[in-house]
């Protein structure tokens, strides 16, 4: 589904991606691990298009077709979704407004009619359920003064709206306790299909107790430095980065939660 | 040195004369005390970003034609009164005769009650602050006095509409005088509208006077069209417990200037002024405010927010003045400025003089553009550009455009607004 080929990436001027090779069938589920500054984050926002990052390298498809000859927006409609570690608050949109408009552009895209307000309440109030979300948060604006756990459910509901081809998770379980934790991760759960893939960056283990992946690849100074199952990731909590010549001065992989 | 440039004779030729005679004799002594009068420049201070908008040219100086008819089909919720060219169209209007409320045209004043009215127009207004409105006062063929008793309640808006006809050169002078007694109650819609092409100057004065525990809601919506020059003054006179809002909503053209100015002369007085102004093109629009807290435990609340696209100009002048008495004083002025465009420009001043020790006064101004990084997390929803840029932008105004408390107004802002975006914003 996704082939990610020799990919370099810089951000004013400074080479991030250092030629980052990745394959990802439909029906897997990947976790990207690695040390801060790794280029996780970076990776995440290059699939999704985000222009302050430039692609000097390398090439990216999804199901055989060029990603990088498309913009943000028709990334989006072609099945790429970001779970943003740090969604935006945007005051005076409100979150229902923006999630059907949303929507709607997704299904104008796939030659389907729109939904009207009405039909989308429903839907919306339904998969609010979903992730534990009190659909009063629909009316708020978007992410308006919502906690770090109430944002990250958000996303995870906008992904559940927009049933992606490929969803990838940013630090999705950072700033979350036990409890969000465990309803962000049913709502992940939920969208685990066969014919969709999901890309997790995470720094820490815990959240792929929750979340099984196939395959694990640790991230470290620009490249894929080693790759495995899921034993990889239990590993690199018993040894933290060290082993694989990687530095991690902040922190080793959090044992602790 | 040139001189400095004055009025021409020509904008003080004697108009029409269907007007009662005490409202033409002070119309008469009016223009005699303009005779001469500098017009503004760079150099004056409250016209500095704007005079060289202001073209009054001698083909301006005649007054429109009054047309007759409804040249615009309008279909309006609530009562109404048409001005075609600064002139009563009394069968395109249609208001009620309601007990303790009077809304009659000036040309129709018997000499007592014009009388009383001629003692009191532009006592609302700062006449060195607002020049143009000077002209208003010399050159006025017509307008309209609404008198509450106290009490009165007006259970409806009154929509005044203002259309001019540009198929010939001219100019307007629209005039309206509310006198609202004691805790009487109303809500007038001012709507600017145009037709034609030929270059149109309207020169407008609204004025209010609130007594006691009075309640005022002034709506106005600027939507002229490029061939227009619009320049309006709004005078308030707020007594003890009286309560003014006024939401202003203004489309851009070739020059559009508004002085709302508010007196807070009685204790416990409030008012809250909205304004929206929304600019492209190579239009300008200048918004300078005033309020004044005369008397002690009086309360304004200010929020204005201008968005510029292309090469337009918007310009926000706020003052607050706390007079020495005003103890206890409640003012707040926001002003938030949203560039669309590298070619826009936005020059926003507050001005707040302070005499009394114990208020609280608080102001902001803030000039950005849209956010990159909402703009990133729209569209990675597969939002357009075009949408939402839109979505950010409305999200902008959003909070003023919903407080207006009139639907039809909402209604037809919304539509204008909808054409700037879709001008203004393109798709990837």
């Amino acid at each position: 589904m996704l082939s990610i080929k020799n990919l370099h990436a810089s951000v004013e001027g400074e080479e991030i991606l250092k030629g980052i090779n990745l394959e990802i069938k439909a029906g897997e589920v990947h976790a990207i691990m690695g040390p801060n500054g790794s280029g996780k984050s970076t990776l995440s926002q290059v699939l999704a298009g985000n222009e302050t990052f430039e692609v000097t390298e390398g090439e990216i498809t999804l199901n055989g077709e060029n990603l990088l000859d498309l913009e943000t927006e028709e990334r989006a409609r072609e099945g790429i979704f970001l779970a943003f570690q740090y969604p935006v608050e945007i005051p005076g949109v409100s979150n229902l407004q923006f999630l059907r408009t949303a929507v709607n552009a997704m299904r104008t895209h796939r030659g389907e009619p729109e939904m009207n307000a009405a039909e989308f309440m429903k839907l919306a109030k339904e998969v609010s359920k979903q992730v534990d979300l009190d659909p009063a948060f629909l009316k708020r604006g978007v992410n308006e003064g919502f906690s770090g756990g109430e944002k990250k459910r958000n996303e995870i509901l906008q992904a559940l709206l927009l049933q992606p081809k490929l969803a990838i998770l940013d630090e999705t379980d950072s700033g979350l306790d036990i409890d969000a934790l465990q309803v962000v991760s049913k709502g992940v759960n939920a969208l685990r299909a066969k014919d969709r893939a999901i890309l997790m960056v995470t720094h820490y283990q815990r959240l792929l107790n929750h979340i099984v992946p196939d395959h694990v690849h640790v991230l470290a100074g620009g490249k894929i430095v080693k790759s495995g199952g899921r034993e990889l990731a239990l590993e690199l909590e018993e040894r933290g980065y060290g082993w694989l010549g990687v530095k991690d001065e902040e922190a080793t992989p959090s044992a602790a939660s | 040195m040139k001189p400095a440039p004055t009025l021409s004779s020509a904008f003080l030729e004697p108009g029409g004369q269907s007007l009662p005679a005490p409202l033409l004799e002070l119309r008469e002594q009016r223009g005699t005390a303009l005779v001469d009068m500098p017009l503004p420049t760079r150099k004056t201070e409250n016209w500095k970003y704007s005079s060289r908008h202001l073209k009054l040219s001698d083909e301006l100086a005649s007054t429109l034609p009054a047309t007759g008819k409804d040249g615009l089909s309008l279909s309006l919720p609530g009562y109404r009164v048409v001005f075609h060219n600064g002139v009563m169209i009394p069968e395109a209007s249609d208001f009620p005769d309601l007990d303790g409320i009077r809304i009659q045209r000036f040309a129709d004043l018997d000499d007592d009650e014009a009388a009383g009215l001629a003692e009191r127009l532009d006592n609302t207004l700062d006449t060195r602050a607002v020049q143009m409105a000077r002209l208003n006062s010399a050159r006025f063929e017509d307008g309209l006095y609404i008198q509450l008793d106290k009490e009165a309640v007006l259970d409806q808006p009154l929509f005044i509409v203002h259309e001019v006809t540009g198929t010939a050169s001219g100019s307007a002078y629209p005039r309206i005088y509310v006198d609202a007694a004691r805790h009487s109650q109303i809500t007038v819609v001012e709507e600017y509208l145009s037709s034609g092409a030929e270059p149109v100057m309207v020169d407008t004065v609204t004025e209010f006077v609130l007594g006691d525990g009075a309640q005022v809601t002034n709506v106005r919506l600027v939507m002229e069209g490029e061939n227009v020059q619009h320049i309006g003054a709004t005078g308030v006179r707020q007594a003890s417990n009286s309560r003014f809002e006024s939401h202003c909503v203004g489309f851009g053209g070739p020059l559009r200037r508004h002085d709302l100015m508010v007196r807070l002369e009685g204790e416990g007085g409030e008012c809250k002024l909205n304004g929206v102004v929304v600019t492209q093109g190579k239009q300008h629009y200048d918004n300078h405010t005033s309020i004044e807290h005369v008397a002690a435990h009086c309360n304004s609340e200010e929020t204005y927010r201008n968005i510029a696209a292309d090469e337009s100009h918007a310009v926000f002048n706020g003052r607050i003045h706390i007079h020495e008495d005003a103890q206890k004083s409640n003012a707040n002025m926001n002003n938030k400025n949203l560039l669309l465009s590298t070619g826009a420009e936005i020059d926003t001043k507050p001005e707040l003089e302070i005499y009394a020790d114990d208020v609280k006064c608080a102001h902001g101004a803030t000039i950005g553009q849209l956010d990159k990084i909402s703009l990133f997390y729209l569209v990675s929803r597969g939002i357009g550009r075009r949408e939402a840029n839109t979505l950010l932008t409305m999200a902008f105004i959003n909070e003023l455009v919903e407080q207006i408390p009139v639907q039809a107004v909402k209604d037809a802002a919304q539509l204008r607004l909808n054409d700037f975006f879709d001008q203004t914003f393109q798709e990837a």
